[in-house]
């Protein structure tokens, strides 16, 4: 589903990582392996918290890098809830009131459906390349595989909390293994990590996207691909706020 | 007729009634001013601590923003307001604030609270409480563009430090999320635990500019002045200034309303306790004066028996109520300076009492128990106590009046 990418996107992210040419070569080409000009896919949501734990199952579609739109499937509950992500801003559409909120300022670091993502993570996702600049750290065998590390440092004025984003990519297929986040005394907030291997729109890509929080060991996020096309065709117009409640039927 | 003469004999025949009468009347003017003087002290230091947490005593503000006070409301040309206002009496300062709610987010977590963006060249810990009560670093320059100073609950909850970055993110004036960097520069500690755990300052410029204002725009004015009780006047004069047509003025009681009525429940319950105070001295004068003129029957019988009317009589005792009480205010001058002027320049710590939650109705108190008075207050209490004493006299002397004299001969 969309959100998959746009975390992918976080660390893959495109086009223009200033610096050597070889770092932005690699970002740019795993980058183009999880983002085509458009997708659709379907996805499993797991969430584990202390409180609650959940299973939802999202459709998603996508367009570049600033449209989005996630539908919830199943549980009957929950279905046909949706979020767009439109440029600037997060619409949530919900069934039940049959109403479009617009996400305000105060919203946007709350947690998106309970998830350990937050709004903004969405939002901030596609900016990745103008706040980063990055390098890489480390090339070699680790852990019995040949990678590459690439550390990602905020630029000073960018409106970002991490201190540093360190990226572990499998140095021949240039497939991600591991995204770390770390705080700004370098202490780690979360870990997102890339398994379960399998063919997704005719290549091999991680299917599973795993999101441990580091202040709380027992809880996660899990994303599980279940299909995936690219470069599907879909017009802008499908992403507009006023679509929201067409979608429903 | 020496009524005078006759008034001061008969007081002094008796001293210790005298010295009992007097100290009663003294005792009165010691709590009245002890009551009245820590209510001056004590409402004035939270209205003023009121105002300078962000609103000042009177506001200038955009049209609505009381009731929903959103960044897209704002004033134009503050540069002259700031100068008209500037310019009127009494005013002791009057500065541009712009106010509005943000998420405050570092790596751990994110909160939601409320950001005043401040000049730091004319704002100062006269004007404004949080820089006041700076804990730790200090005020962001003017040119600042990162800097912030936090609360010091919040920074604890976000885990930040001096010099560590947060995230603010709000809505700009035309409704789109913006997200700034800051880094800390400072922590103020306002014993307000609601505030230190939800405010932030930012500097003004930088603000200005994040949010898409002009330099020459803000949310508000706050206008602090040198006496609070004068506020409504203020706001009055304010609102008749040229520059300050299209906006809304209000003083600290509309601005507050919270704190307004705080102090006004406190304030009733103040004057309830004098008045069972004052009952109960006036009880007191009445019961020595009543004693004094029934113990006097036969000599006022026989003083009707040479001639003296009922009426010089009923002066008589009067006269001798108002020297009784001119003596006891006299008295409870002396004993009430040595006991203002500590309560005035020491006072009592109640610290030990409060906790560390040293807040009234959302609003900082002193810990200490310290009092000052308003001079009306003080013409207020030595009247009030005076015609107090003058009335506990009044059914004494009426009853001294209409001693019958006849009986009272026979009565030894």
């Amino acid at each position: 589903m969309r959100f998959y990418w746009i975390l992918l996107g976080m660390m893959i992210t495109t086009s223009a990582w200033a610096g050597d040419t070889r770092t932005s070569n690699i970002l740019s080409e795993v980058d183009d392996l999880w983002r085509g000009k458009s997708s659709h896919a379907i996805a499993t949501l797991n969430i584990q918290t202390q409180h609650y734990s959940r299973s939802m199952k999202l459709e998603s579609w996508s367009k570049g890098k600033e449209k989005s739109l996630t539908k919830v499937l199943s549980p009957l509950r929950e279905k046909g809830t949706m979020t767009l992500k439109s440029g600037n801003h997060i619409y949530t559409y919900l069934p039940k009131t049959d109403r479009t909120i617009r996400l305000s300022s105060g919203m946007m670091m709350s947690s998106w459906m309970g998830s350990h993502l937050t709004n903004d993570d969405l939002l901030k996702e596609s900016r990745l390349e103008d706040d980063f600049d990055a390098r890489i750290s480390f090339e070699g065998e680790r852990h019995g595989q040949d990678i590459i590390e690439f550390t990602l440092l905020p630029k000073e004025d960018a409106a970002v909390v991490w201190g540093k984003i360190v990226l572990e990519v499998e140095a021949k297929r240039h497939l991600p293994i591991k995204e770390v986040f770390y705080d700004e005394d370098m202490q780690v907030s979360r870990t997102f990590t890339f398994t379960g291997l399998k063919k997704l729109a005719g290549k091999i890509r991680p299917s599973v996207l795993h999101i441990a929080p580091a202040d709380k060991p027992n809880e996660y996020t899990e994303f599980i691909f279940q299909e995936l096309t690219l470069n599907i065709p879909i017009s802008d117009s499908f992403f507009n706020k006023s679509a929201l409640k067409r979608h429903q039927r | 007729m020496k009524l005078n003469q006759l008034a001061f004999r008969n007081i002094f025949r008796r001293k210790r009634r005298t010295l009992i009468t007097a100290s009663s009347v003294a005792f009165g003017v010691l709590l009245s001013v002890t009551f009245t003087g820590t209510g001056d002290y004590t409402y004035t230091h939270m209205i003023d601590a009121g105002a300078k947490m962000g609103m000042g005593h009177v506001t200038v503000e955009p049209v609505g923003y009381q009731n929903s006070p959103t960044l897209n409301k704002k004033l134009q040309h503050i540069d002259k307001m700031l100068d008209e206002i500037r310019n009127l009496d009494n005013v002791s300062d009057a500065v541009p604030r712009i106010m509005g709610q943000a998420m405050f987010a570092s790596a751990n977590k994110s909160i939601g609270g409320v950001f005043i963006a401040v000049n730091p060249n004319i704002e100062n810990a006269k004007n404004n409480l949080f820089i006041q009560s700076l804990s730790e670093g200090k005020l962001f320059s003017a040119n600042s563009k990162h800097g912030i100073v936090v609360g010091y609950k919040l920074a604890h909850k976000l885990r930040l430090k001096l010099g560590k970055k947060l995230v603010y993110t709000t809505t700009d004036a035309s409704g789109e999320i913006i997200s700034r960097i800051a880094r800390v520069k400072g922590m103020f500690k306002t014993g307000v635990d609601t505030i230190d755990a939800s405010m932030v300052l930012l500097p003004l410029a930088a603000t200005q500019q994040a949010l898409g204002y002009s330099s020459n725009q803000a949310s508000l004015i706050a206008v602090l002045i040198h006496d609070q009780r004068k506020a409504d006047d203020m706001r009055d004069k304010i609102a008749s200034l040229h520059s300050t047509q299209n906006y809304e003025e209000l003083s600290w009681h509309e601005a507050q309303p919270d704190l307004a009525g705080v102090i006004a429940m406190d304030k009733s319950m103040n004057y309830i306790s004098q008045f069972l105070v004052g009952l109960i001295i006036a009880a007191g004068i009445l019961n020595t004066m009543l004693m004094s003129v029934l113990e006097r029957k036969h000599e006022f019988g026989m003083m009707m028996a040479v001639g003296l009317s009922p009426q010089a009589l009923f002066k008589l005792v009067m006269v001798e109520s108002f020297w009784l009480a001119l003596l006891g205010l006299t008295l409870g001058i002396v004993i009430t300076a040595p006991w203002f002027y500590f309560l005035y320049y020491h006072g009592i710590d109640l610290s030990s009492g409060f906790g560390d939650d040293f807040t009234y109705g959302g609003v900082l108190i002193d810990p200490l128990f310290k009092a000052r008075l308003f001079p009306e207050s003080i013409v207020f209490i030595l009247g009030s106590v005076f015609s107090l004493a003058m009335l506990a006299g009044a059914y004494p002397a009426w009853k001294a009046g209409r001693t019958p004299p006849i009986e009272s001969l026979k009565t030894i």
